[in-house]
């Protein structure tokens, strides 16, 4: 497992956030997602071994917004 | 052309407009002047608190609420309807002949969700006004906060620098994970969510309103009467709220701007209602009806003078629906004086009568005469009143 940072810079409000930590049930191989409107950025705990960044970035402009690793 | 497609109206607007009908239908009723429910609401201070509750509700209440709670939360839920708009017009390439999405349910929903929240909160607001009670001062501090929470909210909306994105609340994550998981999918569960949280997030009118709730010191009176605010509030949120799902992402965005504007507007006018319930010489009604009187005095009737003196130590000021006459009175300083307070069939929060340097609060009843005992002033000093909600105003200057 291992944690990483994503900057998504096109929330626009609170609820953009509970959006993308919804991908905790859609993406195999996903702990934990802490997304914050506050901060722009969202934490995501996975398993690198099923998931890669560029399927999480995917995932994340699938819901709506734009991931850049931070 | 398939058969199958949905009709034109959802039936959940049918149901609602009836509602939203039948409502505005009671509140007629209640105010028609040549009508016994007048007197009924007259006589019965529950029903006409009610009735007040609700026709705020309707008019400021529901700009207001649509402006702090439609910023946070319906824009949000616009978003997710959009996008689950989006979504669904990506799985079916005819995107012109998809099925319109339900946009009414999620928000009729958030209403109800809305509605059943702040019932609670009214019944648990009465039951603890039965122990205490909200000084005006402390009514004035969380007017100004609130304000500054709305200004904050609508620098948010027009992204004027990052910090202003802490003005949002960030719902817990236990909370939300909860909820998602439990009902599976982010369609009914959302709404309801965020119309839960809106008790988190009152706006100014329904701070004041909570206050009032506080103020009956009965559950079921603070349950009706915030029953009664929130089921007035829910029209306007509604109609704006469903026409801004189905306005489209253009749109929205002018409509977000439209909102923060508002935000904006009212966060003010809250701050300057907190300045006013403060007795503050700084509030923009305070500072500036000086400037108005002198013209309001040549345009005023006869029998309604806008300046009036207290050769005798006597005072009469009028407390209307529409607030006090006059709004600026001149008085002998350095001898008590007697203010008459006095009220026909007043049922606005003018009611609500404070002084804050004297730290005098009383609600008044909706017809009679009540008098203030003033203690000798100083020449030159003014004491300043207003309505417990800091929307009515006016001055005492003492010469």
């Amino acid at each position: 497992m291992i944690k990483k940072t994503f900057k998504i810079p096109d929330m626009s409000c609170t609820n953009c956030a509970m959006k993308i930590e919804s991908l905790e049930d859609d993406l195999d191989g996903v702990q934990e997602i802490n997304a914050s409107y506050h901060k722009l950025e969202m934490v995501i705990e996975y398993d690198e071994s099923k998931l890669s960044d560029d399927e999480i970035v995917a995932a994340v402009k699938k819901k709506g917004y734009t991931a850049v690793t931070a | 052309m398939s058969k199958k497609q949905q009709p034109s109206v959802d039936p959940v607007i049918i149901v609602m407009f009836g509602v939203v009908f039948l409502a505005v239908a009671i509140a007629m009723i209640a105010f028609q002047p040549s009508s016994n429910s007048i007197n009924i609401a007259a006589n019965s201070g529950i029903m006409s608190q009610l009735v007040v509750a609700f026709v705020t509700g309707i008019t400021t209440g529901g700009l207001s609420c649509l402006a702090v709670q439609g910023g946070l939360l319906a824009s949000s839920l616009a978003h997710q309807i959009e996008q689950d708009y989006v979504e669904h017009a990506a799985k079916h390439k005819k995107v012109k002949n998809a099925p319109r999405t339900n946009s009414a349910l999620p928000i009729f929903l958030f209403l109800v969700a809305k509605l059943v929240a702040y019932t609670l909160m009214g019944a648990l607001l009465g039951w603890l006004g039965s122990f205490l009670t909200l000084s005006p001062t402390t009514r004035a501090i969380l007017m100004i906060a609130i304000g500054i929470f709305m200004v904050g909210n609508a620098l948010r909306m027009f992204n004027v620098h990052p910090i202003f994105r802490y003005f949002s609340v960030e719902p817990p994550k236990f909370i939300t994970r909860y909820i998602r998981r439990t009902a599976k999918g982010t369609d009914t569960a959302t709404p309801i969510f965020l119309g839960l949280l809106t008790i988190f997030i009152p706006c100014g009118v329904t701070q004041a309103m909570m206050a009032t709730a506080l103020g009956t010191g009965s559950a079921m009176m603070g349950a009706a009467l915030m029953f009664a605010f929130t089921l007035g509030t829910s029209p306007v949120f509604f109609i704006i709220a469903y026409l801004a799902t189905e306005l489209g992402a253009k749109l929205e965005k002018f409509f977000m701007r439209f909102v923060a504007v508002v935000v904006l507007i009212l966060g003010l006018v809250t701050l300057d209602g907190g300045l006013n319930l403060m007795g503050s010489p700084f509030s923009l009604q305070n500072m500036t009806r000086g400037w108005f009187a002198p013209q309001a005095q040549v345009n005023a009737a006869a029998d309604v003078p806008q300046l009036v003196t207290a050769a005798d130590g006597e005072l009469v000021l009028t407390v209307g629906n529409n607030g006090y006459s006059p709004a600026l009175l001149k008085a002998p300083a350095g001898k008590d004086l007697t203010l008459n307070l006095v009220t026909n069939k007043t049922y606005s929060c003018a009611r609500d009568f404070v002084i804050p340097d004297l730290n005098y609060y009383e609600l008044l009843p909706d017809t009679g005469t009540v008098q203030v005992t003033i203690p000798a002033q100083e020449a030159g000093s003014t004491l300043f009143f207003t309505c417990s909600m800091g929307m009515y105003t006016g001055q005492i200057v003492f010469e």
